[in-house]
Formats: structure tokens, sequence, C-alpha cells
């Protein structure tokens, strides 16, 4: 009876209503219903019969019994005392929501908190939501978008794909999307302090995120670790081991995907072409780690026209545990490289806690006329943005070196805003893009501890705050709007760079993914249209030149 | 008079006057004037040709074949150094030129093959360092194969 009833109202929705106000057909069946009241009529009716489908068998008996029932024939009123009876008023303790489906809670949310704008304007659009391509992380957060910004809906329906795949629950595209509406919630929650609704959201999507595959499962499965550790408060220390296994990690991540590989590169070739015709050349490099980045560069020097110069090479890096001198060892490692392809090599290694506790005197930098100088910053200067005053002493110290180039890469994304849910939103999406940019290669343990490597960030970026939080990344025009501020002007990465940098992506998998764009002298990585890493070029601004 | 003609023609079969194996210089030019799989395949033809074939000069020719100016000599020592050129194809040039088939064999493509290989060399100089079973190889993404979809 109910279903026949929902038919007969879908094609009753828009007939003409009779004098009263009342829907004429409807009266003839003994229901009455406003004509103006009949999508939230129907809209509740969905509702009920959702909810009514997912409710224990004990609480329906309940409802028979104990519920004063009103007069049905008054639907809107029946129904809404139906709803409430099944749907308790939330108190803080007792928020279950395993019974209540996704869109429940969003119709909750759209009658609740009229404010957020993320939580998708019209419910019947969310409802009818289906991503038009399955597993695609990418794919389903750009849907969400669409809806947060109350555009349109995409269309349709992957019927095939969704008989092919045995789940656990019913429909994965349509959990991909309650997925991602499910982390914002929760993070929003968060953000308003609401910790029990929070709480109880993460254990949602830690159910709904075994049911994804691929990206977005893992991307799901780090967010939602790393907003459970901010709600319980577990914010991951910095134990002594971290730094020589977040080095192990950094070299897989080198190994899996072109994003570390592509910052040296181009920064290399920015370096290369600063250094032309100049016979003793000192690098600067702020973040050493295995120096990874050095032999390509000796080797470009070693093979130029007219022969090497003599290089110098000054590694800063923190501190490892145990005091272990790994920089000796990488300055090692450099020489023998250095001495088996004829360069003279100079090394110094340089351990600090920080780089603002860095002085350009301890560099014994030597006069400009006899020694080129060039600064290297590789996803380094973006962990000083915690400590007030740092970025600004270090971007003096640079200053102070004369460089004749400051080659920098970083991440393309603001994950620095102060309100925690701007931050949660942009690095969903930027990690999601990431893991994508991923899934293009096989599987391996370099995959993995890739992954491990990013997860790591995440968890940084969502769970820290405060001095912990290091992964403060930001776009590219705010670091120019940074160096535009402390006396430095854009050099122009140039088209070697670009050709090298294409060729080199080339190489790998999913190679049709990965874009190269040049923006205003600046190199950005992308994948399909989404920038992820940013190689730029700066120069000491001319009227400081002058005054030396 | 007949059998006369009949022994010479015998010993002209039975004694060639040239054998291949013999002159291992002319074996390495014209080694040297193979292509890359001609030369993998010349390479197992028997143990003196696979020795033979690990004459880095053959290799250097195969390199720089296309390459119009030559380039200099203090590659030669650079590449040699960094391990030699029959690995500097099989690891890096190889690879480079299967996945980059449109692109003529330039100078970019030999300095990126070089970046790559000196890295190579790089992470191999010091193969206990790392935690974990293998030693790492910048390389692996060039080893696997693309996926043809």
């Amino acid at each position: 009876m109910k279903r026949d009833h929902q038919q007969h109202l879908g094609k009753t929705m828009k007939e003409e209503e009779d004098g009263n106000g009342m829907d004429e057909l409807l009266a003839v069946l003994g229901y009455k219903v406003r004509s103006s009241e009949m999508a939230e009529v129907a809209q509740k009716l969905e509702q009920l019969e959702v909810m009514m489908s997912n409710v224990q068998e004990d609480d329906l008996s309940q409802l028979a019994t104990e519920t004063v029932h009103y007069n049905p024939s008054e639907i809107y009123t029946w129904l809404d005392s139906m709803l409430s009876d099944l749907n308790p008023p939330s108190s803080a303790t007792d928020y279950d929501l395993k019974a209540i489906p996704g869109d429940a809670i969003l119709n909750q949310f759209s009658i609740d908190s009229s404010s957020s704008s993320n939580q998708g304007g019209d419910t019947n659009t969310n409802k009818r939501l289906k991503c038009s391509s399955a597993d695609s992380m990418a794919v389903s957060s750009s849907t969400a978008a669409a809806t947060m910004n109350g555009v349109a809906e995409t269309t349709l329906t992957t019927a095939t794909a969704e008989s092919t795949r045995a789940l656990v629950l019913v429909d994965s595209q349509e959990n991909g999307v309650r997925l991602v509406h499910s982390l914002l919630a929760c993070a929003e929650a968060v953000q308003k302090e609401n910790l029990a609704m929070a709480e109880a959201l993460v254990k949602q999507i830690g159910f709904l995120a075994v049911s994804q595959v691929g990206a977005m499962r893992k991307v799901a499965t780090y967010f939602a670790e790393a907003l459970a550790r901010r709600i319980y408060r577990l914010r991951p220390t910095q134990s002594p081991i971290d730094h020589s296994l977040s080095d192990t990690l950094q070299m897989h991540f080198y190994e899996t995907c072109p994003y570390l590989k592509f910052a040296h590169f181009t920064a290399n070739q920015a370096i290369l072409e600063a250094f032309q015709g100049k016979q003793r050349v000192h690098v600067i490099d702020f973040s050493m780690n295995q120096g990874l980045q050095w032999p390509a560069l000796m080797q470009a020097l070693a093979l130029r026209p007219g022969g090497p110069p003599i290089f110098r090479l000054t590694g800063i890096g923190p501190p490892a545990p145990d005091n272990f001198d790994y920089l000796h060892e990488v300055g090692c490692k450099l020489a023998h490289l250095a001495e088996a392809i004829h360069v003279e090599f100079e090394y110094r290694g340089f351990v600090a806690n920080t780089l603002a506790d860095l002085d350009a005197s301890m560099l014994e930098l030597r006069p400009s006329e006899i020694e080129s100088v060039a600064v290297n910053s590789v996803f380094e200067l973006h962990k000083l943005l915690g400590q007030p005053g740092a970025i600004e002493k270090v971007l003096g110290v640079v200053n102070q070196i004369k460089p004749e180039i400051f080659t920098v890469v970083e991440q393309e994304s603001n994950h620095n805003s102060p309100v925690f849910l701007d931050r949660f939103t942009e690095s969903l999406h930027y990690y999601s893009t990431l893991f994508d940019s991923l899934e293009a290669v096989p599987s391996s343990q370099d995959k993995v501890m890739s992954e491990v490597y990013l997860g790591k960030q995440i968890c940084n970026v969502v769970a820290c705050d405060g001095p912990d939080r290091v992964e403060r990344h930001e776009t590219l025009s705010q670091w120019r709007n940074r160096f535009g501020f402390s006396g430095f002007s854009p050099a122009h990465i140039g088209s070697n760079a670009f050709k090298q940098a294409s060729m080199l992506l080339a190489l790998f998998n999913g190679s049709e993914g990965y874009r190269v764009e040049e923006s205003d002298g600046c190199l950005m990585l992308g994948w399909h249209t989404r920038p992820l890493i940013a190689t730029s070029a700066w120069k000491l601004s001319t009227n400081q030149m002058v005054s030396h | 008079m007949v059998e006369k003609s009949n022994n010479k023609r015998q010993r002209v079969e039975r004694v060639p006057e040239f054998f291949i194996n013999d002159h291992h210089d002319v074996l390495v030019e014209i080694l040297r004037r193979l292509d890359g799989p001609s030369l993998c395949a010349a390479a197992c033809v028997c143990r003196l040709w696979s020795a033979v074939a690990r004459n880095d000069s053959i290799w250097e020719e195969l390199c720089f074949r296309q390459m119009s100016p030559r380039p200099s000599l203090s590659l030669r020592s650079v590449v040699s150094a960094l391990g030699g050129y029959r690995c500097l194809y099989f690891l890096c040039i190889r690879p480079v030129l299967a996945r980059l088939p449109k692109l003529l064999w330039s100078r970019d493509q030999l300095q990126l093959s070089l970046s790559l290989y000196c890295v190579h060399y790089y992470e191999r100089l010091y193969v206990g360092a790392w935690i974990g079973d293998a030693p790492p190889s910048s390389l692996m993404f060039l080893r696997k194969p693309v996926n043809v979809v």
C-alpha cells in the first residue's frame, strides 16, 4: 500500500491543486496533503522508507505498541511523528549512527546547519548522485566539490560496474560519495568541537572506507586515522627513530614516482644554467637527506663544455637519532663519485635542528668574485612556517649569502589555513590526487612505503597543531608574495628544464596522467588537471645587488 | 688428371682460409655495426663471442651512432667510471628508447640517461647502508613493463 502510494505521489506531484490547497487526487484516496507540501511529504516518505528498512526488529514492534499514532490521513504530521520516533533527538552521549544511513544524516545537516556550504545544497541531488567512473577518488571528490557548490548533479549510473562487484555494502559509488561527505562532516564536527558526533562519524568512515578499493580506500583510511588521532588527542610524537625512518620512506618515494626526481632534475637544470662559465661553484643544500640530487648535477658539470668547475657542497640537515653522522657519510659517497668522474670536490655538513639556527657566517663563504653560490631547498621551507619569524630569518640569511640562484621546490597546495576545515578539505583533494597518480605503479614494497610516507604527511596536517604541525604547505602564489617581500625576484627556468622534465615523465608508468606546466617561469608537475608540486628559481632583486 | 682436380677441390673445401674467431679485432669491427637486438643476439652465440661483446667500444658505438656531433672524450672517461657503456645501454638507454620511440635519439635523451645512470651508480655505492633486503634502485621504474592499455 505504501509503495503504491509513493508511485502515486510521484505522478500527482505535478498535478493541479484544488480549491482548499489540498491535492485533489490524494483526497479521493482519503489522504489530506497540501499541494505546497507535496515535495516535502515525498521526501519524508522516502526517508521513512529507508529508515524503516534499516531499523532493528525490536524497534519496529516498539513502534507498533508504544507510539501514539497520529491520524495517518494527515500525512504531514503523521510523517513527522514517525520520523521523530525512529530518529530520536540526538543526545550527546547516545548517538548511534550505524542505524541511520548517510542520506538521513545529510538531511539532518541541511536542516540543522544552514550556514555550512559544505554539505551540498539539495538533498535530492545528493541521493541521485552517482559517480560516473568507479574507484576514482579524484572523480568522486570532484563530484563532491560539485555538490558543495550547489552545481547540478553529475550523471549517471554504472549499473554494470555495480553488479559485477560483490561488496559488503550495497553500492560502491554511492558509498564513495557518502565516504567523502562523512569525512567532511567529521572534519566539520571536529572544527566545531563536537567530539561525540565526530567520534561517531569516524567509526562510520571506517566502515565505508573498507567498502572502497584502490586509492580511495587508502586515502580514506589515512584521513580517518588522522581524524581519530585528533579526536582522541593522540598526537603522534616525534620519536627519535623517526628521522632515519623518514629518510628510508623518502627513498622509496623517490623510486616509485616522479615527484622527487622532477624536483631534483628541474632544480639542477636551473642551477646548471646559473653556473654557466663559473670556475668555482658552491651549492648550499637545505634539504640534504641522502644527497640524491647532487650526483646528476655533478655529472652534468663534469661533462659541460670547458670542463668541470671546482664543486663545493654544503649540506644542512636535522640531527639523527643517536647522533650518527649521516651527513659525513653522504659526503664520503659524493666524494667517491666526484673522484670517479674527475670533479674537484669539497664538502661540509651542518647539523641543525631547524634552518632558522643558521647564520651566514657559519657557512664560510668566499668572496663572490671567486665563488658563485646557489641555494637549494626541496620541500623544506614550509616546515619553518610554524615557528614565528623563522622564515623571515632564513630568507634574510639567504639574502646575505647573495646566491646566483635560489631554487625552491614546494607542494602546490594550501595546507596552512588557520581554519581546520579548510586545511582538511584542501589536503583531502591534494592527497587524493597524489594517491590516484600512484595507482598506475605496480604494487611493490616501494609503493607501500611511498604510501606510508604520504600517510605520515596526512597525519601531520590533520592531527597535529602548533609547533608539531610541520607540513604547512602553501601555494606558489603565496610563496611568490613571500619571496617578493624578502627581496627576491623570479628567475625564469628555461625550456631545457621543461624538455628534460617532460622526457623524464614520459618514462614512467601512467605517464599519460602527468602534466608539466610552465607558469610565469616556474615549472609545475601535476596529475591530470591538478598541479601537485612547483619548482621555482629566484635571484636577488637588482637594487639589492647594487648595494654590496 | 680428374683426381688431381678433385683433391684440389676437396682441399679448398676442407680448409677455409679465414676463420672469424681467430681475428677478434675484425669481429669487434663487425659487431660494432650491429644494432642493439642483433648485438645482444650475437653475444649469445658462444662464449668467445660473449667475451668479445663485452668490449665497451662496441657499445659506445651503439649508443652514439645516430648522434652527429660526436660526444667528447671526457664523456668516455665519465661513463667508464660509472660502469661502462654496456651497462649504460642496458640500464638506461634501451628502456628510454623503448619508451620514447617517437623521438630521435638526441643529446637531451643522452643527458637524461646519463643523469639516471649517475644516480644509479651513487645509490649502489654503499649497499649495506639501506634498511631492508635489496639495495634501492632508482632505475626500477625503467625496468617494469609499461602498462599498455
